[in-house]
Parts: structure tokens; C-alpha cells; sequence
């Protein structure tokens, strides 16, 4: 009976709200005038039958309206209820809701039975129900401040955690509006939502899940608090952006953030996995053990931006060979060895890599003058030639094919053009191109040997470049 | 069966695999692995040149004041009765297709053993040898054990080494032995040498296009290393030497140094050398000094180089004396505000004196390049680069300009298009000319593991010749390329985001 006597003003209360909406415009939210229908409709339970019965609908029945909307007494309405409940995550019902109320009356005598009209008007306007305000939950709730500024405990006493639910969508989600307590300054750091979380999980898990955690935390795994909250991918819908802490943005930070890390390793490890320390230590450092290497389950964590060495300026591709036989370990601090073969065991199939795009149709000047040095990296027989070959830049004996067609004369002179860029020569002529004027066996018998030429060392170390011209009659 | 995968290589890699199943324990359970696919393929068509000749006696008179054919191409007789000239060749079509993949294997119940593979696969599809690189079909480009200790490393099979006297690969092991504490190092290695900038052994006949002096048996190699790694310096030096095994006789014989210091904070100061033993001459040698302001503003270097070319003395080229050039260069790069860098950078050469008397043709012996650039980033989203460049020397000069664009409007997602112009007058041809690049690329990463990009470049060349051989090279490439990362371990994100900007740092990743 104690039940019944506290759903009935309730009842009668959400009638008149119902029925008010109804005359406004039929649609939800609108205007019902409540208490016009006051006279005719004795309770709210009359319309409202789903705030007295769980499994009843919460919403009038057009068919009791048209009693007097029939056309005769009263214009029709073309009213409908929706065809679905509202989606929310409001951790209320009615029914559990009234009979906390009547319980709660029962053990205090000093409390009235609660009636629809508690909820359902505004303090100093009873006539006029509504839907009922946040406010008037936060008063009786004991929340003495306005909604979104409420404290960390208490969104779950009428918040449904996010896993729970499960009617929401991700477009509800992102437009969850965030409480107060996320704007104060600090609330980022280690000491500000992190510490709440611990004792406020379950308010944390009204809005976030795990997902939305690993969005940042690198830590996941090891952190209680984000291993209690259940996976729900929706809570990705509320973006977040991990910002730097503004001690690194001090200029001397990147040099002197050793000190920090070696005092409080675990205050890196929120954000930072080891893959943070290898992407500029050569050697990973000893506190690197204190961080977690990258994988499933942890966040990608901050990127670290280095500056290149001092070595790395402009050009030094180009020139990187000395650094790299000097100490090749320094190298392997962040390059891996398949970004060595990338260029120097360049595959045919590819497009533009080491060289800029373009670089095709400039490679002629690049080439003759060893701007840099192609055979590191290209075989002069398997690629250059080969490929001038198909193009049809072949010596097919020695010069004078018309190919060297800008200068009259040029096997005249060919000499100091050959010895400057020999390399380049031998793009097109084989040795025997060369040998029909340069061979002391025949032909011209032109000497080939220049400046610092020492023929006594050639011979004693391979004599069998010596009989390519000079047979076995060595001189 | 292509010689890099010849019988001898496969005795050798079955004993590899025989000697690993010996040293590990069955705990393969624990094994983890890396394995990068790398796929790429691209269809290109371009036209060569074809060698014609004529009789003397058809010839005329060209525009340039020299014989000429009848049609309009200039020829060369040099007194022969037939005069010889390049028509323009046909139309090349070419598709090449490759797959690299590199894998890695650790956990083999034995700590700090490691396996390490990277092999590749080509195939051209269209016309043959329309495209360089691609032979032989299946290429080994490594294949070794690795055993690490902190005080030891032996690393054993198909190998590459970086060192002073270039990027060279052998067959055989490597010992290093090193002192943690001190930073000394000190190694040895030997087997069984593959040739130079490529992973293939001198007697593949992929590397034989011309039919001359290739060996017939793989040189022996050996060589000693030793490395002293300091906060303030880093040193090393080589010997290497590679003999023939059917003489006996050198094939090289080199050693080199190189140094870099670190006396200050943001100063670098690297030099090198090297010398040739079988010839008795200096070989490259390099000095720079560079300096990068903290936090990246600003970054300046001034070197100095001297560049010889290496012949194996398995060739005659050595016995030519070919002569080096010395060259200085200055480089600076700034960034007046944080949205924008600006570099620029210079070289003057000069070769040495080539001691060939030239009384009919006249070159130049020096030469110089220079570049200005700047890289505005308005946005995260957006980095535009823009470009000129020249350069004038002996052989070919060049000038041009280049600019390019890149929008990534997700981190996974980047559309780049570049345009480039380009003059190229070559020395002793005729065969001054314009070329103009257009191309676009748009990367795609769907997921961590998975990287596609698809691009399109078209060349088209105006020739400025006298005579009617001013053929044209112009030509289209499309290419396609997926990376696939597959196995455990963190590093299957790819390299941060800022190795990944540093000079070839692995950018396409």
C-alpha cells in the first residue's frame, strides 16, 4: 500500500506532463497543458502507466486520448507515441525510484511521501509539469553544486557506466559534455586525474573505457585503474590529444632530461615506451628498463623528435660513408640495416629513393663528374652499362661511332676527357674498345699509362693485367 | 640457375642451416620473427638509339659545317669509308616487377643467436632488359647467423660491411671482438667476395654485358678492422685485401682510415683516407667540419673531398691512370621561423692534371654545383618544397628546377606531386635539351603492418639538336608498392617519424 500511495502523485504528476506535450504540438517535449487535463485525467499513472508498472509504456495511449479527441467532443489528434525509448545511460526507473522514496519516507517521518510533482515541476510553479531537471536529482541526491561540477563520486549514482549503456551511440558519446573538474589546470598530469581515478572509477567509466585510455597511457597494462575499466570502443567517439607536460618545452630539456628521468623513471614510463629512448640514444640507457617496449595493449605513446646529429646537415646522404665505417654502431642507434640496403643494393623495380625524383634525366652530369660515388652503390657492368646497352649507347669497337658528336675530332683527344671520368668510359666501352689503339700487341700501340703510373708494383702484384696489352713480353 | 644461388652457395647455406640446428636447442616454441615484403612494380616506356652507318661517299654537308647523311644526321667518318650515327632506336616497354623480403629470426633457444635473411625476386615484364637491376631472377642479398655477446660478435654466411673503402659483401664470417668499457673494437672477416655495389659474384653473367675481362673463379677476401668508440671520437681503420684463387695474384689490395671528433657540442669534424697498395697511389680522401645550432635553427659544414676512382685489377682500367678531382664545398641550412628552412649549398672542383695531350679537342678540367632549396610546413598537413639547381663541369652540365607538394590529410594517408625542369647541355654530343617532369604519388597506409603507394611520373624531353637526330627521350613511368610488415615486436611500427625525416633515413618505410 506504501508503494501505491507514493506512485500515485507521481503517476498523476507525469499524466499531466504527457498530456500537456500533447496539446502543444504532439511531439515530445512540447507543451502538454497539464493541468487543463488535470480535471478529466484524476492521476498521471492514468497516461503514464509505465511510471507505476516497469513493463508498461511510459507513454499515453493515443486510443484514451481519443475518448474525448474523437472528432465530436474534441478535434482529433494525430498524436503517436515514439516507437523507441529514449536512449540514455540515466541509471533511473520510476518504480525502483519510488519505492527508495517510500522506503525512505517509511524509516524518516519527517519526509512526505515523494509525488510526481517533486521531479516533475519547478520549485514555485507546481501547475506547470516538465521534464524532470537535473537539479532537483542533484538537491535530493545530497550535490549541492550544479551538475557538471559535481564531485568524481557521484556520477554513478545515476549514470549508467558506458559498457552498461549499450543504446547509445558514438555520435551521443562525443557530445557527452565534460565536467568541470577536466578543465582545471593539472588535471592532466600525474597527479590530477590519475589520482581520481583510483577512487572514482566507477564515475570515470560513465563516460571512458579502457580504449580510451590507451589512447595516451603506454603504462596500461600496469595501471589497476585502467585494467578495471571494460573495453568499449565507442568511448574513442571523445577525442584526446597527448600533450607534452611544459617541462618539455624548456629549450635545455632535451639535453638535460636525463637528471629527471634518472630521480622518477616511473613518471616517463605514463608516456613513453622504450622505443622513446632507442629513437635517439645510440645505447639505450639504463632507466630505458624502467619503460615498456611498444605492443598491444599500450598506447603508441609519445613520439619523440630528435634533431639529427650535428653531422646530418644538408648533403649527407652524400657523404655519410666516413661517419658510417668510423663507427657503424652509432648508426644502428636508429637506423636499421634493411635502410642500408635500401640504397646500397638498390632494386630494380624501384622508383625514386636515395635519388630525387627526376634524377634520371640529370644522372649524365651527376655521373661524369662522381658528384658522388655511383659504384657504392651500382655495379658500373650490371646496371650502367647494361641499361645504356638496351638504349643503344654500346661501343661496338673503338671511338669514331658517332656518338661523341659535338667536338670534330674527339678521338684525337679523348685522352683527358677519358682520364677524368673513366668510370663514366666504361658505362659503354668494354676493355677492348680501347685496346684496338692502346694494346702493345698491335694497333696504334698508344701507352695508355699516366701520371704516378708504377708499373714494376702493377706487375709484381697481378702481372696478368699487364699481358692484356703486353702479352707475355712484359717490359 | 643464376650463379649467386650456384651449387657451391647451396653446399655452403646447407651447412649454415646444419651448424644452426646443431647450436640450438629445441626450443623453437620461443622462436620470434620479423618478416618485411616489400613489393614493387612499375611499367615505363622510353626509346633508345640505334647505331647506323653510311657510306663516306653519301654523305653531305650538315648545319654545323660537318658530314651529314642525306636524311639530316650528323656522322662520324674519322676517315673510315663508312661513316657511322645513331638513329633514333625503338620504343622500349618494360614492367619490372620486384620482391624484396627481409626476415629475421630470434629466439632460437640460445641468447643472442639470431638469423638474418634478405632476399629478392625480379621479373620484367614487356621487352628485355628494358630495365637495369633486374637479373638474375632470385638474388640472395644476405643470409648469416649472428651470435652477440657484449665482448664478442661472429656472424657467419652471405654478409655486407660498411667501411671505409665502400659497401662490400662476401661470403664467409666475421669475428669482432670489442671492450665495452674502453670502446675498442677489433675484427677480422673472410670468405668468398661478391662484386662491387651489387650482390653478386664477379662471375655472374648479369654483370658481363660487354663480354670482356670477367674472372672465372670468386676472389678470396680478407681483411682486419679495428675501431676505438669515444664521447669525443670515433675512429677506425681497415685492411683489405682480395686475391684471384687461380693466380694468386691481387686482385685489390686497399686499407683506410677514418676519424670523426666531437669537440663541442653541435661540432662535428670527420676526415678519411685511403690508399691503394697494388697501384701505389692515394685513393679518396675527405675532410668536413659541421656544425648544427641546438634545436635545429640553423646548421652550416665546410668540406673538402678528393675523389679517385677503384678498378679491380681483374680490369685494365687501373693501367689508364684515371686521375682524381679535389673539391670544396660549403653548406648551410636555416630556419628563420619554425614553419620554414631554408638551404643552400655549394661545390668547386677541379681535376688533376691528366697529362693527355689534346691538341684538336679542348675540355674543361673544373666544375662546380650549387643548389638552393626551402621547405615551407604552413600546416601539419601540408609541406611544400621548392628547388634550383645547378651544375656545370667537365662531360655535362645541368640546371633545372624542382618543386613538390605533400598533403597528408590523415596520418595514414599523403598525396605528393612534384614538377621539375631541366637543362642539360652535354659536353662532346649535340645533344643539348629540356626536360620536364611531372608526377604523383599517393601513399596509403590502412594499417600499422600494410603500406601501398601508387604513382605516376611523365618525362617529356625537347632536344635542341642542329641535325634531324634530335629525338626525343621523353617518357612515362607508373609504378605501384606495397610493404607488408609481418611477425612480433614492437619495431613493427617502422622507425619513429623522426628517423624517418633524416636524410636518407628510411623515408619510404
Amino acid at each position: 500500500m506504501s508503494v501505491a500511495r507514493g506512485v500515485a502523485p507521481l503517476a498523476a504528476a507525469l499524466i499531466a506532463l504527457a498530456l500537456a506535450r500533447a496539446a502543444r504540438g504532439q511531439t515530445p517535449g512540447a507543451a502538454f497543458d497539464h493541468a487543463r487535463h488535470r480535471r478529466v485525467v484524476p492521476t498521471c499513472a492514468t497516461c503514464h502507466a509505465g511510471a507505476a508498472q516497469p513493463d508498461a509504456s511510459l507513454w499515453p495511449d493515443p486510443a484514451s486520448c481519443a475518448v474525448c479527441h474523437d472528432g465530436a467532443i474534441r478535434r482529433r489528434l494525430a498524436w503517436q507515441p515514439p516507437a523507441a525509448a529514449r536512449r540514455s545511460n540515466l541509471r533511473f526507473t520510476h518504480a525502483r525510484h519510488a519505492a527508495a522514496a517510500t522506503r525512505r519516507a517509511a524509516r524518516d517521518t519527517t519526509q512526505r511521501p515523494s509525488s510526481c510533482l517533486d521531479c516533475h515541476t519547478d520549485l514555485g510553479a507546481p501547475a506547470v509539469v516538465r521534464r524532470a531537471a537535473v537539479g532537483r536529482c542533484l538537491s535530493c541526491h545530497g550535490v549541492q553544486v550544479r551538475h557538471l561540477s559535481a564531485p568524481d563520486s557521484a556520477c554513478a549514482t545515476c549514470h549508467l557506466s558506458l559498457a552498461e549503456a549499450r543504446a547509445l551511440t558514438r555520435e551521443d558519446v562525443a557530445r557527452f559534455p565534460a565536467p568541470d573538474r577536466h578543465k582545471e589546470a593539472g588535471f592532466l598530469a600525474r597527479g590530477g586525474h590519475g589520482a581520481a581515478a583510483g577512487p572514482a572509477a566507477a564515475s570515470c567509466a560513465t563516460c571512458h573505457s579502457r580504449d580510451f585510455c590507451l589512447g595516451c597511457h603506454v603504462d596500461a597494462p600496469e595501471q589497476p585503474a585502467i585494467q578495471a575499466l571494460p573495453s568499449d570502443p565507442r568511448s574513442l567517439a571523445i577525442a584526446v590529444r597527448l600533450a607534452a607536460p611544459p617541462s618539455h618545452a624548456q629549450p635545455s630539456f632535451a639535453t638535460r632530461h636525463g637528471g629527471a628521468v634518472g630521480r622518477d623513471a616511473g613518471a616517463c614510463a605514463t608516456c613513453h615506451t622504450r622505443e622513446s629512448c632507442v629513437a635517439c640514444h645510440t645505447t639505450p640507457p639504463r632507466v630505458a628498463a624502467h619503460l615498456a617496449s611498444g605492443g598491444p595493449g599500450r598506447s603508441a605513446g609519445a613520439v619523440v623528435s630528435r634533431h639529427p646529429p650535428p653531422s646530418h646537415v644538408g648533403g649527407f646522404a652524400d657523404r655519410h660513408a666516413g661517419q658510417a665505417s668510423a663507427a657503424a654502431g652509432s648508426c644502428a642507434g636508429c637506423h636499421a640495416r634493411a635502410d642500408c640496403l635500401a640504397c646500397h643494393r638498390p632494386q630494380g623495380g624501384r622508383g625514386a629513393g636515395y635519388h630525387p625524383a627526376g634524377f634520371l634525366a640529370r644522372h649524365p652530369a651527376a655521373a661524369y663528374s662522381r658528384e658522388i660515388s655511383c659504384s657504392d652503390c651500382h655495379n658500373t657492368a650490371g646496371f650502367c652499362a647494361a641499361c645504356h646497352a638496351t638504349a643503344g649507347l654500346t661501343a661496338r669497337r673503338a671511338l669514331g661511332s658517332g656518338y661523341h658528336d659535338a667536338t670534330p675530332f674527339f678521338i684525337a683527344g679523348h685522352g683527358a676527357a677519358a682520364r677524368r671520368s673513366l668510370e663514366t668510359c666504361v658505362g659503354c666501352h668494354a676493355e677492348r674498345d680501347c685496346l684496338a689503339c692502346h694494346s702493345a700487341l698491335g694497333g696504334r700501340r698508344f701507352n695508355p699509362h699516366g701520371p704516378g703510373f708504377d708499373a714494376e708494383r702493377l706487375k709484381r702484384r697481378n702481372p696478368e693485367v699487364c699481358t692484356a696489352c703486353h702479352g707475355t713480353s712484359i717490359p | 640457375m643464376p650463379a649467386s644461388c650456384g651449387p657451391s652457395f647451396v653446399r655452403r647455406f646447407v651447412l649454415l642451416v646444419a651448424l644452426l640446428g646443431a647450436v640450438a636447442p629445441a626450443r623453437l616454441a620461443a622462436q620470434g620473427y620479423h618478416l618485411r615484403l616489400d613489393t614493387r612494380a612499375q611499367a615505363v616506356s622510353y626509346r633508345g638509339v640505334a647505331l647506323d652507318s653510311v657510306p663516306a661517299r653519301d654523305t653531305v654537308s650538315g648545319p654545323g659545317g660537318g658530314p651529314a647523311t642525306t636524311d639530316g644526321f650528323a656522322v662520324r667518318c674519322a676517315g673510315a669509308e663508312y661513316c657511322t650515327f645513331f638513329r633514333p632506336g625503338p620504343v622500349l616497354r618494360g614492367g619490372p616487377l620486384v620482391t624484396d623480403a627481409d626476415l629475421t629470426v630470434w629466439g632460437l633457444g640460445v641468447a643472442g643467436l639470431s638469423l638474418h635473411a634478405s632476399g629478392r625476386a625480379g621479373y620484367q615484364i614487356g621487352d628485355a632488359g628494358a630495365w637495369p637491376g633486374l637479373g638474375p631472377a632470385l638474388q640472395l642479398l644476405e643470409a648469416y647467423a649472428d651470435y652477440s655477446t657484449p665482448r664478442w660478435t661472429a656472424r657467419l654466411g652471405r654478409q655486407s660491411m660498411a667501411s671505409r673503402l665502400g659497401w662490400s659483401g662476401f661470403d664467409g664470417a666475421r669475428l669482432t671482438l670489442r671492450n665495452p668499457a674502453s670502446g675498442l673494437a677489433l675484427g677480422a672477416y673472410g670468405g668468398w667476395g661478391l662484386a662491387r655495389g651489387v650482390a653478386l659474384p664477379v662471375t655472374s653473367p648479369a654483370l658481363n654485358p660487354l663480354d670482356d675481362f670477367q674472372p672465372r673463379q670468386r676472389q678470396r677476401v680478407i681483411g682486419v678492422v679495428a675501431g676505438w668508440a669515444a664521447r669525443r671520437f670515433d675512429v677506425s681503420a681497415i685492411y683489405h685485401r682480395e686475391v684471384d684463387p687461380r693466380s694468386d695474384y691481387f686482385v685489390s689490395e686497399r686499407a683506410g682510415a677514418d676519424l670523426t671528433l666531437r669537440p663541442a657540442r653541435g661540432w662535428a669534424l670527420t676526415g678519411g683516407a685511403d690508399y691503394d697498395f697494388a697501384l701505389g697511389l692515394w685513393g679518396s680522401a675527405e675532410a668536413s667540419l659541421g656544425y648544427a645550432a641546438p634545436g635545429g635553427r640553423a646548421a652550416a659544414m665546410i668540406a673538402a673531398r678528393r675523389y679517385r676512382p677503384h678498378f679491380d685489377l681483374w680490369t685494365i682500367w687501373g693501367a689508364f691512370s684515371p686521375v682524381p678531382y679535389r673539391e670544396v664545398s660549403a653548406s648551410l641550412a636555416v630556419a628563420p621561423v619554425p614553419k620554414l628552412r631554408l638551404r643552400a649549398s655549394g661545390e668547386r672542383y677541379r681535376f688533376d692534371a691528366a697529362d693527355a695531350a689534346t691538341p684538336l679537342v679542348a675540355s674543361v678540367d673544373h666544375g662546380w654545383r650549387a643548389e638552393l632549396a626551402a621547405t615551407w610546413t604552413p600546416s601539419g598537413a601540408w609541406t611544400l618544397d621548392y628547388g634550383y639547381h645547378a651544375a656545370f663541369g667537365a662531360g655535362a652540365s645541368t640546371r633545372g628546377f624542382e618543386a613538390a607538394a605533400r598533403y597528408a590529410p590523415a596520418p595514414r594517408l599523403a598525396l605528393a606531386v612534384q614538377a621539375a625542369t631541366l637543362d642539360r647541355p652535354l659536353e662532346f654530343r649535340y645533344d643539348e635539351s629540356v626536360v620536364r617532369l611531372l608526377g604523383a604519388d599517393l601513399e596509403y597506409r590502412p594499417t600499422e603492418r600494410l603500406a601501398v603507394t601508387v604513382g605516376a611520373a611523365r618525362y617529356a624531353e625537347d632536344r635542341r639538336r642542329p641535325d634531324v637526330a634530335a629525338l626525343d627521350w621523353n617518357q612515362t613511368q607508373l609504378h605501384a608498392r606495397a610493404v607488408l610488415l609481418l611477425g612480433r615486436g614492437a619495431d613493427l611500427r617502422g622507425l619513429p617519424p623522426a628517423v624517418r625525416r633524416m636524410p636518407g633515413g628510411g623515408g619510404e618505410r
